[in-house]
């Protein structure tokens, strides 16, 4: 079973130790021949980090500075993110402060909705996929993924490490794939597979945003979203996208877990309650009804 | 009974709150649509809209057509409203008036020339709760009004459309400063500098500071401070910082204070609303701004704001933007 670790910090001067530490925890050691390395954080939209939905970019600093001090000071970072439905990733670089992080460390940003890619063909539960996949993210020695924990729409319910993935498919429209989300998401994990998850969870969504001071890391994604999932209030096991995940061969639901107990995460995070759930199947409701649209909603 | 004929030019985020409100209007027909979004306009088709336009210019040359709506973004404003003028049609031109005061100039020396009427789109000047502020402050119940504080605060363009069922991209024109005048000291100041001095007469000096959270060429805080003609003092503070939103004017006067804000109702109520009236409590001032200009036009009246107040509104901005405080 994979590890998977969870440290507890009181600020974000505790950055850094507390990254650190949820690595050694799952006894993850740096490669010093690493050359090239890509950090994908999830920027989602233009929100700003304060509300959880979105990488902490001072989380990226730190863990820039982190990868400089064990690997080189040389290694190439790149930070990476692609054009979504409703998302410009320039602007999105500049206004959610990574334009500002990148000259300050000399890091990449990259679009990789502009790279150059190759054409991978992968199927799921018998789905036959084609995507597009970065070279950027095939050619690099070391690939982090640096999600935040949310919920998420209807049918997936929460968004961690493997949705994460999902925003390096560089096709723009990604609106297209909400149908058979959970098979994309999946296919997309299984064509670029990262080998590290750092969650950042210093300021977490959930229902409204709250600092829980979570860091988290793994190396197997599907337990880094069942570890998730459970802190949010949800039974993995129920999750259709993990399951299907499992299935696949892209990790594993059960896990150890190492560091401050998943109880007291869970205990404090800003969960679902009945009222919202209500909501949101209200909400549901109305658009597939298409009484929504009458309404005025998309 | 006399109808005016009307048509909408732009159907993006007010455009389509206009376009459901006036299908719903007393003695109007909406005729004709203009957009260059083919699924807007087959929306609105599919709402009953006869005649739809990729081109604005050849809706203007419907002869029935009385008068347009105007919801385009700020750098399409001189160019539209000048041909809407000039084919003698009245217009209803979305706020802020232009991209700054040369432009806005413009457009009432057009209007003036064709001799049509135009009224600029204000709608917290017909919401009832700040009606009802209007009458507290001219009864004298709240004594001489010393200090206003005014907070209109929200995510401005990046409002949470990628929680719509179809996630819509932000329109590009939002990010350049240059097709917009400004960031939300332009959109969401005119609204509350335009309200203000409905409440308190001209504005004789105003300073601003401006914030800039999101690093981008446009503000996205503005916290300014105005003296109007009767000395009330105000502290207009905006932003498209907030993922909320926040519509509050509070007034302190030499006898009381009140303060008074504007909420969306809660989502049962909004559903409720929507299904029984076209509109919800919250967008219930943009219907009645329409029905006023309407009916201003039956009885050939001059609507209010007028262009003059578009024109002073950014004469206003114009001015905080130059007289900026730097806070260290």
């Amino acid at each position: 079973m994979s590890l998977v670790s969870l440290v507890k910090i009181k600020s974000e001067t505790e950055i850094k130790k507390g990254i650190q530490e949820a690595l050694d925890l799952i006894q993850y050691s740096w490669s010093t021949s690493i050359e090239n390395v890509v950090i994908k954080p999830n920027l989602c939209y233009y929100w700003d980090y304060t509300t959880g939905q979105t990488t902490d970019p001072r989380f990226i600093a730190k863990l820039i500075e982190l990868i400089r001090e064990k690997v080189s000071p040389n290694v190439n970072i790149s930070i990476v993110e692609s054009d979504a439905s409703a998302m410009i990733c320039k602007y999105a670089f500049r206004m959610l402060g990574y334009e500002k992080l990148a000259e300050k460390y000399n890091v990449k940003l990259v679009n990789l909705s502009e790279e150059s890619c190759n054409p991978v063909q992968v199927t799921v539960r018998e789905k036959v996929f084609r995507f597009m996949v970065p070279k950027i993210i095939l050619e690099a020695d070391l690939k982090i993924n640096v999600p935040k924990i949310k919920y998420t729409m209807r049918g997936i319910e929460l968004t961690c490490a493997l949705k994460n993935i999902y925003g390096c498919n560089p096709y723009p429209k990604k609106f297209k794939y909400h149908g058979i989300l959970a098979e994309t998401i999946v296919a997309l994990n299984k064509i670029m597979r990262f080998d590290l998850c750092i969650i950042d969870g210093y300021i977490v969504s959930g229902i409204h945003p709250r600092k829980l001071g979570l860091v988290m890391a793994g190396q197997d994604p599907v337990a880094i979203d069942a570890a998730a999932a459970e802190i949010a209030g949800l039974n993995p096991k129920k999750i259709k996208y993990l399951q299907l995940a499992e299935k696949e061969g892209i990790g594993r639901i059960s896990y150890i877990p190492r560091g401050v107990p998943r109880n007291y995460f869970k205990s404090r995070y800003p969960r679902k309650d009945f009222k919202k759930k209500l909501m949101g199947k209200a909400y549901a409701a109305l658009i597939l009804t298409g009484l929504g649209g009458k309404l005025g909603l998309q | 009974m006399k109808k005016i004929s009307l048509g909408i030019i732009g159907l993006g985020y007010v455009g389509q709150i206009h376009l459901r409100h006036a299908q719903r209007l007393a003695n109007t027909r909406v005729i004709a649509v203009a957009d260059l979004s083919k699924k807007a306009l087959k929306k609105a088709k599919n709402s009953g809209i006869k005649n739809t336009f990729t081109s604005y210019e050849e809706m203007l040359k419907l002869p029935e057509l009385d008068a347009v709506i105007i919801a385009l973004p700020t750098h399409l404003h001189l160019k539209c409203a000048r041909d809407a003028a000039e084919a003698k049609k009245h217009i209803f031109l979305e706020k802020p008036m232009a991209r700054n005061t040369q432009e806005a100039k413009e457009i009432l020396s057009i209007v003036q020339k064709n001799n049509i009427k135009l009224m600029m789109g204000y709608p917290l000047r017909f919401n009832q709760q700040f009606q009802t502020l209007k009458k507290k402050i001219y009864d004298g119940t709240l004594g001489d009004i010393e200090i206003a504080i005014a907070n209109y605060i929200s995510s401005g363009p990046f409002f949470h459309r990628a929680e719509a069922h179809a996630p819509m991209p932000v329109p590009e024109w939002w990010f350049n400063k240059e097709l917009t005048g400004g960031g939300a000291l332009i959109d969401l100041g005119s609204h509350i500098i335009n309200l203000l001095r409905w409440y308190f007469g001209e504005i004789t000096d105003v300073k601003s500071h401006l914030g800039y959270r999101f690093n981008m060429p446009f503000e996205d805080k503005a916290v300014c401070v105005a003296k109007f003609e009767n000395d009330t003092t105000a502290i207009i503070n905006v932003g498209w910082f907030l993922q909320g939103y926040q519509l509050k004017i509070e007034l302190i006067g030499t006898v009381n204070h009140t303060t008074v804000q504007h909420k969306p109702s809660n989502p049962i109520s909004t559903v409720i609303q929507m299904l029984a009236t076209g509109t919800s409590q919250f967008y219930h001032a943009h219907k009645a701004e329409l029905q006023y200009f309407v009916n201003c036009l039956i009885k050939d009246k001059q609507p209010t704001p007028t262009g003059e107040d578009g024109l002073k509104d950014l004469e206003a901005i114009e001015k905080a933007y130059k007289n900026q405080i730097s806070l260290n």
